[in-house]
């Protein structure tokens, strides 16, 4: 059962919505649905004191369940964390932590995220048409390891420590980025097309951070590589090349490299297209 | 069965299961792919004395490798997954790692995976790096020319070796353009690789030997010198030299494909080439579980 949930208007107070996960509201009736609890503080709200559903057999037996959200979610949180399966889309902006944790599926928001977005992401494919918050792609709160795998596409700007202790996966950002991004990255690979905010890559012990638009200058801690990496950038400009937007063009693209940052490790790089 | 006046003779070659891989290897410019696919493919006619068979299966367009550089496609195959393992890293280590602009990956999409780069990147001393790209691990290593990239493991499948022809000819030079025809027609097909010299073996062996030291000894039964002094001879009069073609695959449908574009070969150059027989190696059957029958391969048999 595929189900398409119309938000009738934003809730007072801040309400988890993990539980709206495409895999389990699948297997549900419309009436189960409805019934479904959404914790709220300490109080929980029905899916029908929220949401209209409108629920259709049609595409059921397709091996991936998929979820339709409309309406202003932004005090929706956690959507769509910790999913391991199927499609969820948005239509509309989200809260805080969307994506949190999440190991597989597609979630696509057709509008702005909060802060923590794809924070401590495992696997799948998390898609922003809007922008994100501080702290995207990085970790929660007290955990040492941000985003762990998946591919994280944000097509407007991201905030302040964008993909920090970020360890593997892919970020890539179609507008700017705030300040700190990639800080203590440990590995992995963050594609910035905008503008980078001060200190980019500050304490970054491996990992790639791509600058497809205007790159900042590398501070004394990163410094130049002569030498060419052809495979390596034929390898990683065609992935990012899937993204999209400003990326399309990077398999054509020249390249200069630096790595750093040389305070830490300094076996992360910048890669600075021309 | 007789076809085009040459004999094909009522038998069938005995393949082995073998453990098999596939790599890619790929260069800034394609002389170099083929230097560095010919090094490490040296020296791999035979298990008995090479530790793996191995050879260059195709060369590559740069749209059909992961960095879209041109390269060449080589394939592997020896008795036992960790034999496997051992070849691909001393012959990918020593001949590909040091070769110019060279990159290596995996060329086969699924399998039991061994190490190709996860070992090699201890050249590196340190400085070597992981990169994850859509899923795939891949190490750069840094080296004088830049930095050398492997995948950091390849994929093992049961492949199949021992497929073979024995072409019987009136004489040296037509056994041996008899057999360069075959081997023509036979490296056209995917997924086989025909591992001696040339594609082409003069030493046919038999298991065993005389000698306790040896396991395994010339093929009496098919060596024209000794035509009238062993007592099961194959050869009759008119029959001076004798030269095999063996052929490894990634299955048997693969093997079986390449022997039947190697008889086609044979058989359309016809009695006049000098070519009389066309016969196989086997060991009675029983010690090899696939049976490549030359008469179910040849030409004729095609027809419906």
């Amino acid at each position: 059962m595929n189900h398409r949930l119309q938000l009738r208007q934003p809730p007072a107070l801040r309400v988890d919505a993990r539980g709206l996960a495409p895999a389990l509201l699948a297997a549900l009736s419309m009436e189960a649905v409805l019934r479904l609890r959404l914790p709220q503080g300490r109080d929980e709200l029905a899916v029908g004191d929220l949401f209209t559903v409108a629920s259709s057999a049609e595409g059921s037996g397709e091996p991936a369940p998929r979820l339709v959200l409309e309406g202003d979610l932004s005090r929706f949180d956690a959507l769509g964390a910790g999913m391991a399966a199927g499609t969820l889309e948005v239509d509309g902006p989200v809260g805080d932590a969307t994506g949190q944790g999440m190991t597989g599926g597609r979630l696509h928001v057709h509008g702005p995220a909060g802060e923590l977005t794809g924070c401590a992401m495992r696997g799948g494919w998390l898609e922003v048409d809007g922008d994100t918050g501080d702290f995207t792609a990085a970790a929660r709160p007290g955990d040492l390891d941000g985003m762990t795998g998946g591919m994280l596409v944000i097509r407007g700007r991201a905030g302040e420590r964008l993909a920090d202790r970020m360890r593997r996966g892919t970020v890539a950002v179609f507008g700017d980025a705030g300040a700190f991004a990639g800080s203590r990255m440990v590995a992995g690979t963050l594609a910035v097309a905008g503008r980078c905010g001060a200190h980019a890559a500050w304490g970054m012990r491996r990992g790639t951070l791509v600058f497809a638009g205007p790159a900042p200058t590398p501070g004394p801690t990163f410094v130049p590589v002569p030498s060419e990496a052809e495979v390596f950038w034929h390898l990683l400009s065609r992935s990012l090349a899937r993204c999209g937007g400003p990326f399309e063009s990077m398999p054509g693209r020249r390249i200069e490299r630096y790595v750093g940052d040389l305070a830490v490790q300094g076996q992360g790089e910048w890669v600075v297209a021309s | 069965m007789r076809l085009n006046g040459i004999d094909i003779d009522d038998t069938f070659a005995e393949a082995f299961p073998m453990k098999a891989t596939r790599l890619v290897i790929t260069a800034r410019e394609p002389a170099w792919a083929r230097h560095a696919a010919v090094a490490a493919t040296g020296l791999a006619t035979s298990v008995i004395g090479c530790g793996c068979e191995a050879g260059i299966e195709a060369e590559l367009a740069p749209s059909q490798t992961p960095d879209g550089r041109a390269g060449v496609a080589v394939l592997l195959f020896s008795v036992s997954g960790k034999e496997l393992a051992k070849q691909v890293e001393r012959r990918v280590g020593q001949c590909v790692l040091t070769c110019p602009t060279t990159a290596v990956f995996a060329g086969l999409p699924e399998g039991e995976p061994v190490a190709l780069g996860r070992n090699l990147r201890f050249f590196g001393d340190g400085w070597q790096i992981a990169k994850v790209i859509d899923g795939v691990r891949y190490w750069r290593i840094p080296v004088m020319d830049g930095e050398f990239v492997a995948q950091e493991t390849t994929p093992v499948v049961r492949g199949v070796g021992g497929g073979n022809l024995l072409m019987l000819a009136a004489d040296t030079g037509a056994a041996l353009e008899a057999a360069e025809a075959a081997v023509a027609a036979m490296r056209r097909v995917p997924n086989v690789i025909l591992p001696f010299p040339g594609g082409v073996v003069r030493s046919g062996s038999k298991v065993g030997s005389k000698y306790a030291a040896l396991s395994a000894s010339t093929n009496e039964a098919f060596c024209p010198s000794l035509a009238r002094r062993v007592p099961r001879s194959e050869l009759g009069d008119g029959v001076r030299c004798v030269l095999e073609i063996v052929i490894d695959g990634l299955a048997d449908v693969d093997v079986a494909q390449a022997m039947r574009a190697g008889l086609r070969a044979l058989v359309e150059r016809g009695a006049a080439s000098g070519l009389k027989r066309i016969s196989a190696g086997n060991y009675g059957g029983k010690l090899g579980p696939f049976h490549f029958h030359l008469r179910e391969l040849a030409p004729a048999a095609d027809a419906p």
